[in-house]
């Protein structure tokens, strides 16, 4: 029996199930068809093993749009942070910096290292903080269609230069090179300290195929203080429950408007008539019918599987297949007996609540890019390891743990092999390298998960096991994303849209893209253009 | 002599030769200091072996202005142009690939590689033509006024935003595409043969301290398709590229302006943020209204200028402005023709080795961590098949750009490494030229650390100064500061550390030219 709807939202990710609830708010009855059994797509809990709630993928908070959380009530649907305001980084050597949120103590821990550090920490924050500032309010803007001479759009244009009008000559000289700089050379302006550099410029290449050095990567450093939870920018959160509990609130705030979400529900393809999205059809052989089509899967999987080539601009594929969508993060998920104990700092102490990096040098992380660019992975990588049972008991049995381990870099295509047959060699390779800061640390694993990109690619359908459904590199951001010319999450067949991080301003748990489709959904809805 | 002038020029390169010239032309009295004995600074011709003459800077020329080139009648001046043809042949594993400047005859070679790349290859060249023609008039004037832009700029602005919106919309987002991405992740979008990209690769990262896999790179590449009308690319100057220097300051001297050589700058003079003239080794001084630099901007104000003169924000800045050179120079004299059996009959005048993108990316990475690289990209030049004076009759000058050369190695120096060096170019040099060792007869090599003593290149930067994105137009050499003028009154920068950058274009001597007349009224007395 074919079903109508008003709108369909192709996958159950955390910026689909925005869509979906700002949908339902709005009175259209939508239905958000996922795949998997489990919502929230890379942004999911699950529990593995018996007591032990993995966050999978996604492991800290920060980006989510405060507009988001109020406008759906998240917090009375589940939806807690719990700060995570320290960072930690760990020597070979037997030293190390690690510093709380506040600026007295983070300038003992620097100026252990360097006093010249230690005073520029503050003004090099508060730059960023300025430069955050004034990104923030463009994540939540529809990029201006660039080269239209549409009044609209060129409204869009100056209401963007407004924006830009309110930074100062030389903040906006600090823009022109952190988007043009590696992160590497705009931090050597600032700091002596290499392990200071190092825990800077670890938050330049999560997610990318691009290391320290890379020319681009100081824009990323501005990316991760965006960060918002009640006003204050850089704090990284834990979410009670895992980063599931994202997804769940969001969802739960979307059905209480109405809105109907169901699991294993695979969509096959879209179906499309006379150059119209007309709905989809589950691998079931459902079929489903709506209105609007908005699809949370990644561009590629979108426009290169769901529907057929023929059916879309030539110009658009040939966008969408350049469009560069390489994996380049693995994530190795443990559950373990007991708290882990760093060598360097024995015992369990405040030091696991926060950020642990195992990246020591800049170098390190440059040589541990330079084996993803001839298509391996790091044989010394980088480890962006948290411990969120530290603060949230829920996640594990009492005095046992998880530990959630984002392992740059494993490229999703190998020269040597395949995944599926080098995984566990990855996998002991990062734990070889966990060991050296925590000799113990095989001792204490009750259960392990290693996770490939392709695995990622397999599980959450990812395309090429990428976090941020494609590089976050300025020719794919903006009015680029995902492709020139349909970066207004309209897509070339009418009813359908991008509603997931393929599109503006792209990936982490922003749920800025769900939101700024549902706008552009609504605004076409009312415009009777739907 | 009057011991006053209008206006001294510190250094007598390419670009100071042409300002000179534009600034006496405009009426006023003109002195270029230079501190060798020969004025073009890296564009010159030195006798390295006895009986050959090779360039020890530049091989050849790059895209000379051509307002320059009709203004200054380089023609009438003896200044002759010989295109490179092929010009360039690439040379990996394998057969090399010939890339001529003719499309056509490209495309037959292209197709011995892969005729899909051979079908592309005209469409190719038509983009980025166009993209460096909306792009040309922007090097021809100073960056934007970021902060304050005049009415006449914004219009100017819009004008050019125009220009390009007239390309068609797709073109232009193509156009707005292209300068963040990496040059390989550009040319792996049209083209599948490897030589080919490593060819172009090589275009756009000459004399950059980054590789093809690095962002930001894709925009070296345009400027190698500006109009024919701007020189010729890869052309070779016939009698060496020191003829010319000689022209361009012959025309300086023409117009009125006067070149002292063997006259070193030790100083520019200034007093309450003006600039009063300058001093020489020796001590002599010699007042002027302004003073222009063709001096790089870390030897300018942190060498020649009082740092009590400028901010401590301004000279922070210019002490990270990211210089480190990485191209060295090996010449060799040739008791016969070096022939490469990959490129057919024949010495080919320019040649490069780099079998692929990999290849340059793997110099680049021994770069990044202060090291030559093991196995350099050569970029190859052999004037002497074009122009055969240079050297005794039969016999070559072979002149080879290195890279990855850093200027900083964190293991040893450029004294310790110089021999090493050349050891190296020669053995991957034999593998493509048979008996290549025999051949030999001397070498001249010259590593950052020379190119530096030599021709007073910091850091041995034959830009002066990376031209990457965040070095470029308004932010070249500082922020703020991308308008020729510096935080000195009437001291102005004429060389590649200012817009547009390096290259042999003269395009920052007459535009910094153009703006120091435009300042002169206010500044007469």
């Amino acid at each position: 029996m074919a079903q109508r709807y008003d709108a369909i939202v192709i996958g159950g990710g955390h910026n689909g199930l925005v869509t979906a609830a700002y949908l339902a708010r709005a009175r259209k009855k939508v239905v958000v068809l996922e795949r998997r059994h489990v919502l929230g797509g890379a942004a999911v809990t699950e529990e593995l093993y018996p007591g032990f709630k993995f966050t999978v993928c996604s492991y800290v908070c920060s980006l989510l749009r405060p507009q988001i959380i109020r406008d759906l009530d998240l917090p009375s649907h589940g939806f807690e942070v719990i700060p995570q305001e320290s960072s930690f980084t760990p020597l070979p050597d037997g030293r190390y910096l690690f510093y709380h949120g506040s600026e007295e103590d983070t300038f003992q821990a620097v100026a252990k290292f360097s006093r010249r550090d230690a005073e520029a920490m503050p003004r090099f924050g508060r730059l960023m903080a300025r430069m955050a500032k004034f990104i923030a309010p463009t994540l939540t803007m529809t990029p201006p269609d660039v080269g239209s001479l549409n009044p609209s759009e060129l409204r869009k244009l100056l209401a963007l230069n407004k924006q830009v009008k309110t930074l100062t000559e030389d903040e906006l000289y600090t823009f022109a090179r952190l988007m043009t700089m590696s992160a590497a050379d705009y931090l050597d302006e600032w700091f002596e300290t290499d392990v200071v550099k190092a825990s800077l410029c670890s938050s330049g290449i999560i997610g990318t195929l691009l290391g320290p050095r890379s020319p681009g990567t100081a824009y990323v450093l501005m990316h991760h203080y965006m960060g918002e939870i009640d006003g204050a920018y850089r704090s990284w959160g834990y979410v009670r429950g895992g980063m599931g509990m994202v997804s769940e609130a969001i969802a739960r705030a979307a059905r209480q408007f109405g809105a109907e979400i169901r699991v294993n529900a695979e969509v096959r393809r879209i179906l499309v008539r006379n150059g119209r999205a007309i709905g989809v059809e589950l691998a079931s052989g459902e079929k489903i019918y709506a209105k609007v089509i908005a699809s949370g899967a990644d561009p590629k999987r979108t426009f290169l599987k769901l529907i057929e080539k023929s059916d879309l601009p030539a110009d658009f594929v040939r966008g969408i297949e350049n469009f560069k969508i390489e994996g380049s993060s693995g994530k190795v998920n443990l559950a373990l007996k007991e708290a882990p104990s760093f060598s360097c700092l024995p015992g369990n102490g405040v030091h696991l609540q926060g950020a642990i990096s195992l990246g020591p040098s800049v170098d390190y992380l440059e040589k541990a890019y330079d084996d993803a660019k001839y298509g391996d992975y790091s044989h010394r990588p980088y480890v962006d390891m948290c411990v969120p049972s530290t603060l949230d008991p829920t996640l594990a049995p009492p005095g046992k743990h998880i530990m959630s381990c984002f392992i740059q870099y494993a490229p999703y295509s190998l020269r040597k092999g395949t995944w599926e047959e080098r995984r566990e060699e990855f996998g002991e390779t990062v734990l070889d390298t966990i060991e050296e800061y925590i000799p113990s640390i095989r001792n204490i694993i009750l259960h392990r998960q290693f996770l490939s990109p392709w695995d990622l690619e397999q599980m959450i359908g990812l395309t090429g096991g990428n976090i941020f459904h494609g590089e976050l590199t300025p020719d794919q951001l903006l009015f680029l994303r995902p492709t020139p010319g349909w970066a207004q999450y309209r897509m070339p067949l009418k009813g359908l849209y991008l509603c997931g991080s393929g599109a503006h301003p792209g990936g982490g748990v922003m749920g800025a893209p769900g939101l700024n489709a549902a706008r552009e959904i609504l605004r076409d809805w009312a415009l009777l253009r739907v | 002599m009057p011991e006053s002038f209008d206006i001294v020029i510190v250094g007598g390169g390419h670009n100071g030769l042409v300002a000179a010239t534009y600034l006496a032309r405009g009426g006023r009295r003109v002195l270029v200091l230079e501190r060798r004995s020969t004025v073009g600074g890296p564009v010159t011709t030195e006798e390295f072996v006895p009986g050959f003459r090779g360039p020890t800077g530049a091989s050849v020329c790059g895209r000379l202005r051509p307002e320059v080139l009709e203004d200054l009648n380089l023609a009438k001046r003896g200044v002759q142009f010989i295109p490179a043809e092929p010009e360039v042949v690439a040379v990996g594993d394998g057969p090399a690939l010939r890339i001529f400047r003719n499309v056509p005859k490209t495309q037959a070679e292209l197709a011995r590689f892969s005729q899909k790349d051979a079908d592309t290859y005209p469409r190719f060249v038509e983009f980025l033509s166009r993209f460096a023609a909306a792009l040309d008039p922007i090097l021809a004037m100073p960056p934007p006024d970021i902060a304050s832009p005049s009415l006449a700029e914004l219009t100017g602005l819009l004008g050019r935003a125009l220009r390009f919106r007239r390309l068609g919309k797709r073109a232009m987002q193509q156009m707005l595409r292209l300068p963040p991405m990496a040059i390989r992740d550009f040319l792996n979008e049209w083209f599948e043969t490897e030589l080919l990209k490593a060819s172009y690769a090589v275009d756009a990262l000459t004399g950059t301290f980054e590789g093809p896999w690095s962002p930001g790179t894709a925009f070296g590449l345009v400027p190698q398709f500006l109009p024919d009308g701007h020189g010729a690319r890869s052309a070779f100057v016939r009698g060496g590229m020191g003829s010319l220097a000689d022209a361009l300051a012959k025309a300086a001297r023409d117009a009125g302006a006067t070149i002292r050589t063997d006259a070193e700058v030790v100083h520019i003079n200034s007093a309450d943020g003006r600039v009063t003239g300058v001093e020489l080794a020796g001590g002599e001084t010699i007042g002027a209204q302004a003073v222009a630099s063709n001096a790089d901007p870390k030897r300018t104000f942190l060498h020649l200028v009082d740092p009590e003169e400028l901010s401590p924000e301004f000279l922070l800045h210019i002490r990270n402005f990211e210089m480190n050179g990485v191209v060295a120079k090996v010449n060799f004299a040739l008791a016969g023709p070096p022939k490469l059996p990959a490129a057919g009959d024949g010495v080919p005048p320019h040649f490069r080795v780099c079998p692929s993108l990999e290849y340059i990316e793997r110099a680049y990475d021994d770069a990044k961590y202060g090291q030559a690289s093991g196995k350099p990209v050569l970029d190859v030049f052999v004037p002497t098949v074009v122009d055969p004076d240079l050297a005794p009759p039969g016999m070559h000058v072979m002149s080879t750009q290195v890279q990855y050369t850093p200027y900083a190695l964190r293991r040893g120096g450029w004294d310790t490494e110089r021999e090493k060096l050349a050891d190296r170019v020669v053995t991957i040099l034999a593998d493509h030229i048979p008996g290549f060792e025999r051949l030999v007869l001397g070498r001249q090599i010259l590593t950052p650390l020379d190119l530096e003593a030599r021709f007073g290149l910091t850091e041995g930067h034959i830009y002066h100064g990376e031209m990457t994105l965040d070095q470029s137009l308004f932010l070249r050499p500082v922020p703020g500061w991308s308008r020729y003028r510096t935080p000195i009154d009437g001291l102005y920068l004429c060389g590649s550390g200012a817009h547009p950058g390096g290259g042999i274009t003269g395009a920052p001597g007459w535009n910094a030219a153009r703006e120091i007349l435009k300042d002169w009224p206010r500044r007469g007395r």
